[in-house]
């Protein structure tokens, strides 16, 4: 039994890597399906947008780059597909340097050819990406037009209707940021301290538990955090409104609750290695301490 | 030509002050560190007193401190033109001494200017770096998508397969604070995820118990996030905020002279 533990201690870890690999890739292949509870910040976050009102404006904000984009990708499509079917203008942005504005641009085509009534300029518009996150965020709370004088394909603001009477971010109803990094908290910081905006937040897995403090000082609206946050925000999204449900169930795309049915069992997976791990341990202490 | 007080000041602290302070600096060793002292005393103090004092020449629309913000956002694109000029010289050094690893500074020095070649050749083209009007991609969108994208989300996606490993080999119960951690970790992780009900699949007759122990787990996980792990993040948070905001004191005072980069006795 000792030498059979040695022997699991020992395991080369390479074994390991082919075991995460299959516990991940069966699931994106054979979908299975598992339930997704709803937790209170995404709930919070949801009944926020729901209450919004047709034209009133929300700002988008990509602020994570590709690594992170399986978790980030998938509440922003939702949110502004939530968005579209409320008839809220939307304005998007990108501060994250390595990669933001191709995700934003990427997202943008993917739900606006899903809503092609949804008008450039008039329902929807992309400001691009702009350097200095924080101090961009402040300049927002003057004049928008001072940090974004025209949009990603280089027009002036002022010739899009959805940008007339609109000044300064205290103005716009909501923030939604998909980030990861800083750039989140300096949404919190910058905006929602100094202007009083709302703030919904969608971070990834690892950054969210930074966000509680701010969730429970009652600085944030609401929380997306990573792939779970996301699958939820899907979830409560296909329920209230039926023609948002295909883009959730029995698609071929990829979606945070697919994603949730791997990260399941990887759970599964590293919490077995951990007890293996554990027992072999305490197993072999004994043994070396009998020795002893 | 508008010359209202605080444009004026700002031209004044900003503009004429760092001149002559290099023209001085040139001829008396001795000064090079006072004038970008007085600089980073007056861009600390603006925007500190623009929130306690409401008059327009400071904190209006476009009184001194919106104008600060204003102009940090330029700085900061000059940040960028900084490390560009860094990269380069590291890695062509690199190169030209054939240090360790310096195929792999080819690599980035060809990865930088291809790209950055696409990106301005975009600008100057006005195709921009999405889509051309016919659909397909531009240059530098196709090397983003084909590339970049992919090379970014394997460097992060590899992180599973470390984390996996790392778990089995030293995430052990060795002491009371080691447990606490381990427990807790497993509750969250547990929590997450409807692993209870992926495990109770193949036995139908435990599906209820099964439901009910996730829900059970969830709230746990919910409770460690909320209470526990809240109260340390608002600690933590709280603490590195004093930490900067001393930190700030102390540039502002020129207390606190690193970013000078000047070297002993200077």
């Amino acid at each position: 039994m000792q030498a059979l533990l040695l022997r699991l201690l020992a395991l080369d870890r390479r074994w390991i890597f082919l075991l995460v690999l299959i516990s991940v890739m069966t699931p994106i292949i054979v979908p299975i399906g598992l339930p997704v509870t709803t937790t209170s910040s995404t709930r919070s976050a949801f009944d926020f947008v729901e209450a919004l009102q047709p034209g009133d404006v929300v700002w988008l904000s990509f602020d994570y780059g590709p690594s992170s984009a399986p978790e980030n990708d998938p509440m922003a499509q939702a949110f502004l597909r939530q968005c579209f079917i409320k008839e809220l203008r939307v304005i998007v942005t990108a501060l994250y340097p390595l990669g933001g504005l191709g995700l934003a641009n990427q997202s943008v085509a993917k739900v606006t050819a899903e809503f092609p009534e949804a008008k450039y300029g008039v329902d929807y518009i992309n400001l691009g990406y702009k350097d200095g996150a924080a101090a961009v965020m402040r300049t927002l709370g003057q004049d928008i037009a001072s940090a974004f004088p025209t949009d990603v394909n280089g027009r002036p603001v002022s010739e899009f209707p959805i940008m007339q009477g609109l000044r300064t971010i205290r103005q716009v109803d909501l923030v939604f940021t998909a980030s990861t990094g800083l750039i989140g908290e300096w949404w919190i910081t910058q905006v929602y301290s100094q202007f009083g905006t709302p703030v919904i937040i969608g971070p990834t897995a690892v950054s969210a538990p930074k966000y509680y403090a701010f969730l429970n000082s009652g600085q944030l609206v609401g929380m997306l955090g990573g792939m779970k946050g996301a699958a939820e925000y899907e979830n409560l999204l296909a329920a209230k409104h039926e023609t948002l449900g295909k883009y959730y169930r029995g698609t071929k795309d990829f979606t945070a609750t697919k994603g949730m049915d791997g990260q399941t069992v990887l759970h599964g997976v590293i919490l077995a290695l951990i007890v293996l791990g554990n027992l072999a341990f305490f197993l072999t202490r004994g043994k070396k301490a009998g020795a002893a | 030509m508008n010359t209202d007080f605080g444009r004026v000041t700002l031209v004044v602290l900003f503009a004429i002050v760092p001149i002559v302070g290099i023209a001085l600096g040139m001829r008396a060793p001795a000064l090079r560190s006072k004038i970008p002292l007085l600089v980073a005393f007056f861009a600390g103090l603006i925007p500190i007193f623009s929130m306690y004092i409401p008059k327009r020449f400071l904190s209006g629309d476009s009184g001194m401190s919106p104008r600060l913000d204003q102009w940090l956002i330029i700085v900061a694109g000059f940040a960028l033109l900084l490390g560009l000029t860094n990269v380069i010289s590291n890695s062509y050094r690199k190169i030209s001494r054939r240090d360790k690893g310096w195929p792999y500074a080819i690599v980035l020095l060809a990865g930088l200017f291809i790209m950055g070649g696409f990106g301005i050749y975009g600008a100057i083209s006005r195709q921009g770096t999405g889509f051309l009007p016919n659909g397909s991609p531009t240059p530098f969108r196709w090397v983003e998508t084909t590339v970049f994208q992919p090379l970014q989300a394997t460097i992060f996606a590899l992180l599973a397969f470390f984390m996996a490993s790392a778990a089995f080999r030293a995430f052990r119960a060795r002491n009371t604070e080691a447990t606490i951690l381990l427990v807790a970790g497993a509750i969250v992780m547990t929590g997450r995820v409807p692993l209870l009900e992926f495990l109770a699949a193949p036995f139908p007759a435990l599906h209820p118990a099964a439901a009910a122990a996730s829900q059970f787990m969830g709230k746990a996980t919910e409770w460690i996030m909320d209470t526990p792990n809240g109260a340390a993040q608002s600690g933590i948070i709280i603490g590195a905020a004093l930490g900067a905001a001393s930190m700030g004191i102390r540039v502002i005072l020129g207390i606190e002279r690193g970013y000078l980069g000047l070297g002993k006795g200077e």
